[in-house]
């Protein structure tokens, strides 16, 4: 399956307007801005993604990157879903003084859409920390599993079918 | 890169949730047990799964690849309008006569239509707009349309050729 370059709009949070984004695939070059850019992306070591595959979300207008995803394909038939294995929004766009909102929604629509692009029906999983299963069913619609075992102490959460379609709606129908 | 404590020290949980997936367990074992459980959900899900909820999946993983194909500047001469239409219909279900039934369009000139030995008019492009609910606009088409003469444009001189006994007259210089 080619990679994808979409057109998304996030909104720059001082004035309300929507403005035009872009997701697509993260290049080697961008894993040296990543590392150089030291403060934006402080939260995990992308370059340990390198081989995997990675989107970055731009200003149409520039290439600051504002941010990352990396997607896991389950091309097997009994799993048959994308898997969203880390996520990252640049420093300056989390909390209540973020210059843009929606980048982390764009991220995980995209992610719906290409989940029903390869024929996953719109299944997206997603590992949760414990602390954060209720805001992301509240945040994006994910359906929590408790499947617990001891290796695996925070279940899953899923979107699918009309909370994927929803996600997609709600941060790529404007674009 | 920071650890997860002091991720957590800096944004509330909602602030996280918004902006942050953490990464799911590294270990084999561990990960291993995170993907049967998401193959068992997965089951549920499919089990779950009504006819028109299938159905949907289905069409708007070909509205997908339909943009996607729009918005890559590369041309392929495998996805032709023809193509495209087809898997509409596949994917409806429908035998070509009853479709064809459905806009009201002649069975042959639908097959020619489909094995591009002709192309389709204006009308049949509007048609297909209202028998999809306005859910494959006619732009779409009339893009996967042109996507398709410029391919054949490219790769066809006669098609330009066939022309020349009807000018009668042509500038003399280029530009």
């Amino acid at each position: 399956m080619a990679k994808v370059k979409l057109g998304v709009k996030i909104r720059e949070t001082g004035t309300g307007s929507l403005v035009d984004a872009v997701i697509e695939p993260v290049t080697l070059k961008d894993y040296k801005i990543i590392k150089q850019s030291t403060g934006r992306f402080n939260k995990f070591d992308w370059s340990l993604y390198k081989k995997k595959e990675v989107y970055k979300l731009r200003l149409k207008a520039n290439t600051t990157i504002l941010g990352l995803m990396c997607l896991i394909d389950h091309t097997d038939p009994d799993t048959n879903a994308i898997e969203i294995a880390l996520l990252e929004v640049s420093v300056e766009n989390i909390g209540n003084n973020k210059q843009y909102d929606y980048i982390g929604g764009c991220l995980i629509a995209f992610a719906c859409r290409e989940s029903f692009k390869r024929g996953h029906e719109g299944f997206v999983s997603l590992v949760p920390k414990s602390s954060l299963i209720e805001h992301y069913t509240q945040h994006y619609g994910f359906e929590y599993f408790p499947m617990q075992t001891p290796s695996r102490p925070c279940g899953l959460m899923v979107l699918y079918d009309h909370l994927a379609r929803n996600l997609i709606m709600k941060y790529l129908s404007a674009s | 890169m920071k650890p997860q404590k002091d991720i957590e020290k800096k944004h509330t949980n909602k602030e996280l949730a918004a902006s942050i997936v953490f990464p799911g367990p590294q270990n084999l074992r561990d990960r291993e047990d995170m993907l049967s459980a998401l193959k068992e959900i997965r089951k549920r899900k499919k089990q779950e799964q009504t006819d028109d909820s299938k159905l949907i999946a289905q069409l708007l993983q070909l509205k997908f690849l339909m943009e996607d194909y729009l918005n890559d500047k590369a041309l392929n001469q495998h996805l032709y309008f023809g193509y495209f239409l087809k898997e509409y219909i596949v994917r409806l279900e429908k035998k070509y006569k009853q479709f064809a039934e459905e806009i009201d369009v002649n069975p042959t000139e639908l097959s020619q239509i489909i094995n591009r030995h002709r192309n389709p008019t204006d009308k049949i492009i509007y048609r297909l707009e209202i028998h999809s609910n306005r859910n494959f606009p006619a732009i779409m088409w009339f893009r996967i349309l042109e996507k398709q003469r410029e391919y054949e444009l490219m790769h066809d001189a006669s098609i330009v050729n066939s022309e020349k006994s009807h000018v009668k007259k042509q500038l003399s210089f280029s530009l």
